[in-house]
């Protein structure tokens, strides 16, 4: 009989706890009044991609700062969390079911990136939790997925800018090596359609395998064309090879167009260490998201992060990274979003993302969060321009800025070229 | 057709790399018929011993022969200490491949807990450039080339010449009877897999020598063309597996003038197919699949 009623108080007590566990989190974010509201940053923390984490963490940190320095949204306090995907789907899906069923007050998510934003964006989409995402996988370009949100341009935006880049420098001819990853390759079609609306030529066009032991023959084939530059998205030890030979087999340097890869520590390490820092420095750029590191938006970011130093490593390199950026600016919205809809409870609060985006006649333009609590507190209507510029989302949740040209070397923000969005529109036609 | 010479030129230099790491690796497996599928990680493992000795202040010559020697030490070792215990209780062959893939795994991810997951390259210039007609050759490109050469002529004279190659070529074909006409099918094995380990650490070594940098997974992610360079050539068969190593070489570098690059690997095993297809046991081989494990 004890041992009955045991299982049935045991049994209660489950069925409270899942209740609570859904209505904190997997039930769509309903909240207890006054408890502290969660952004967590869902991304690879270990793996290959394991700089993702840090990096998207310096976003989230001095955004919950300023948020908490403000009064918090509707009276909450908010926090940023973890979940490490590890950069894998296999990993990635138990983790973030892990993540709804444990983690209280979750409000919003920053992430998850390409390497597993297939398999945990429709759980996040299902769960109704907003999330501010750091793919660039055009299969989202038109997401149905209500909650799915993108500031950052796509991979095949990416194509787009570096025809637009070409067309830039005056390169009327050109190479292209890309891998054959799907990342890599989604970049393809844009800069070929792009190189033909401009009237140009791509010769020859290659995909190549990975971590090959050699690639003379492709290079061979390269140089047998005479292209002005070379556009490329390669691994880091299949870049290092490419440079070497490439270096080898003709001694004039022909112009490298890489993306962010191509900025990645690993890359320049061993490409770097393959054909010597200085050579990469002078013979290669990479393009990647550009908001200017100036404004108004910017420096309350900038500062937010300095004194947030203590909560992570070197804060001062995500001065100008947009990877940190954009998550900075992804948790002010989301919060922004719940005051003007008077609601924490995210199936509530997720449309209003764009009313506070959109750039609408009378509405005060705000830079921070606080300014925005203040504005709407007046009862006006808002957009926010923060660090990384103004968002515009398509009926897609979508919005395509523009991208800047750096030197492939390390920490390296200061553009030598930008590529507005209009020239990136110019390339699609 | 300039394009297509040079594409030769590129095509040996990976043959010639192929050639040592086929060589050795299916120099053992004729004797032992054991699949070491751990090759690629050893092969690794020696680019990093030549990458100390290099840091240290070693030249090349003493890069080679350090990454050779470790090559050939690992080997014995891993037979000596892992292998043979099992073949002595009996291991069956996919049993053994099992266990050979477990060592394989755990000295990649040895070696990335002590190395860390960075990218690392051996302090040798390529050299200059020598052009032959259409194809083109740096002075470390010739000197994989030559040393590849030399190896195999170095391996021919110990088979044909010599009376341990004559009692490996014996234990090879039948370790039972070998062992009966009094050949130490023990010392045998020893120097089968010794010489397999010192072809896989020059292997090795010449392949990072030839990229520009290499990490923990180098060797391994070789091993693929490796084994269709032996199957190639008739399991067991060095001079066959020579013949996979140019087969395999050349056609992955003169394939990306037709069709695109990503296919290139896919283009040496279709190959591989069509040639198994005519003559399965390979373009050399007389070894039967049947043979038991030796050790």
């Amino acid at each position: 009989m004890a041992r009955g009623r045991r299982r049935v108080t045991i049994g209660a007590a489950a069925i409270a706890m899942l209740a609570a566990a859904c209505a904190s989190g997997g039930g769509g974010g309903n909240v207890a009044s006054h408890q502290v509201l969660t952004f967590d940053v869902a991304i690879a923390f270990t793996g290959p991609d394991a700089p993702f984490g840090p990096e998207t963490m310096a976003g989230c940190l001095p955004a919950v700062r300023l948020i908490n320095a403000a009064g918090g949204i509707l009276g909450h306090q908010v926090r940023c969390s973890s979940t490490n995907t590890q950069g894998d789907p296999a990993d990635a899906v138990p983790a973030i079911e892990k993540m709804l069923a444990t983690t209280s007050g979750v409000v919003g998510v920053l992430g998850p990136s390409s390497d597993e934003a297939s398999a945990i964006v429709p759980i996040l989409n299902a769960a109704s939790i907003p999330m501010v995402v750091i793919t660039g996988q055009p299969s989202f370009d038109k997401s149905t997925y209500q909650y799915f949100w993108r500031t950052l341009p796509a991979d095949d935006q990416l194509g787009y800018a570096m025809a637009a880049w070409g067309k830039l420098k005056g390169y009327t001819k050109v190479a292209a090596f890309f891998g054959n990853s799907v990342g890599a390759q989604s970049q393809v079609p844009g800069l070929v359609n792009g190189y033909k609306r401009f009237g140009l030529t791509i010769s020859p066009n290659l995909a190549i395998a990975y971590d090959q032991s050699s690639y003379r023959s492709e290079i061979e084939q390269i140089l047998s064309a005479h292209p002005q530059a070379i556009f490329q998205e390669l691994d880091p030890q299949t870049g290092a090879t490419f440079m070497s030979e490439l270096k080898n087999l003709e001694s004039k340097p022909i112009p490298i167009v890489g993306d962010s890869v191509t900025l990645e520590p690993s890359w320049i390490h061993a490409v770097g260490g393959g054909i010597g820092a200085a050579t990469l420095a002078n013979e290669c750029v990479a393009l990647q998201p550009y908001a200017p590191p100036a404004g108004p938006g910017w420096q309350a970011y900038d500062s937010a992060l300095l004194a947030s130093a203590s909560q992570m490593k070197n804060a001062q390199q995500y001065t100008s990274d947009p990877y940190a950026m954009d998550p900075y600016d992804g948790t002010v919205i989301m919060a922004l979003a719940m005051l003007q809809a008077h609601s924490v409870k995210t199936s509530v609060f997720n449309s209003h993302i764009l009313d506070v985006t959109q750039a609408r006649p009378g509405a005060v333009v705000v830079h921070t969060f606080a300014q925005g609590k203040a504005a709407l507190a007046a009862g006006h209507q808002i957009t926010y321009i923060g660090a990384m510029g103004p968002v515009d989302f398509n009926s897609y949740h979508n919005s395509t800025g523009g991208f800047g040209a750096v030197s492939c070397a390390t920490n390296q923000t200061t553009p030598v070229g930008v590529i507005s969005a209009a020239q990136v529109k110019a390339a699609q036609g | 057709m300039s394009q297509f010479l040079a594409s030769i030129g590129f095509g040996l230099v990976t043959a010639s790399i192929l050639a040592l790491a086929a060589v050795g690796f299916t120099l053992q497996f004729g004797v032992t018929n054991v699949l070491n599928l751990a090759y690629g990680g050893v092969m690794t493992a020696a680019g990093f011993v030549a990458y100390a000795v290099a840091q240290a202040g070693g030249g090349l010559a003493l890069s080679l022969a350090a990454g050779a020697v470790f090559g050939g030490a690992a080997s014995v070792v891993l037979n000596r200490v892992v292998l043979s215990p099992f073949i002595r209780r009996g291991i069956g062959v996919f049993g053994m491949i099992v266990v050979a893939i477990s060592v394989s795994v755990m000295i990649d991810n040895g070696l990335l807990s002590f190395i860390g997951p960075s990218f690392f390259s051996l302090p040798f210039s390529q050299g200059r450039s020598f052009h032959l007609g259409s194809m083109i050759f740096t002075t470390m490109e010739l000197v994989i080339i030559g040393l590849s050469v030399v190896a195999m002529l170095a391996l021919h004279a110990l088979l044909r010449y010599t009376r341990i190659g004559k009692a490996m070529r014996a234990t090879a074909a039948d370790a039972v009877l070998a062992r009966g006409c009094g050949v130490a099918t023990g010392r045998v094995i020893d120097l089968a897999w010794l010489i397999s380990g010192v072809l896989c650490g020059l292997a090795g070594v010449t392949l990072v020598l030839n990229l520009a940098t290499f990490d923990t997974t180098t060797g391994t992610s070789f091993l693929v063309p490796i084994i269709a360079a032996a199957v190639l050539g008739g399991v067991g068969q060095p001079y066959g597996a020579m013949l996979g190593a140019l087969v395999v070489g050349l056609a992955s570098q003169i394939s990306t003038l037709v069709i695109q690059p990503e296919y290139n690997t896919a283009v040496a095993f279709v190959i591989l197919i069509i040639v198994l297809l005519v003559r399965p046991t390979g373009i050399l081989s007389e070894i039967a699949a049947s043979r038991e494990l030796t050790a």
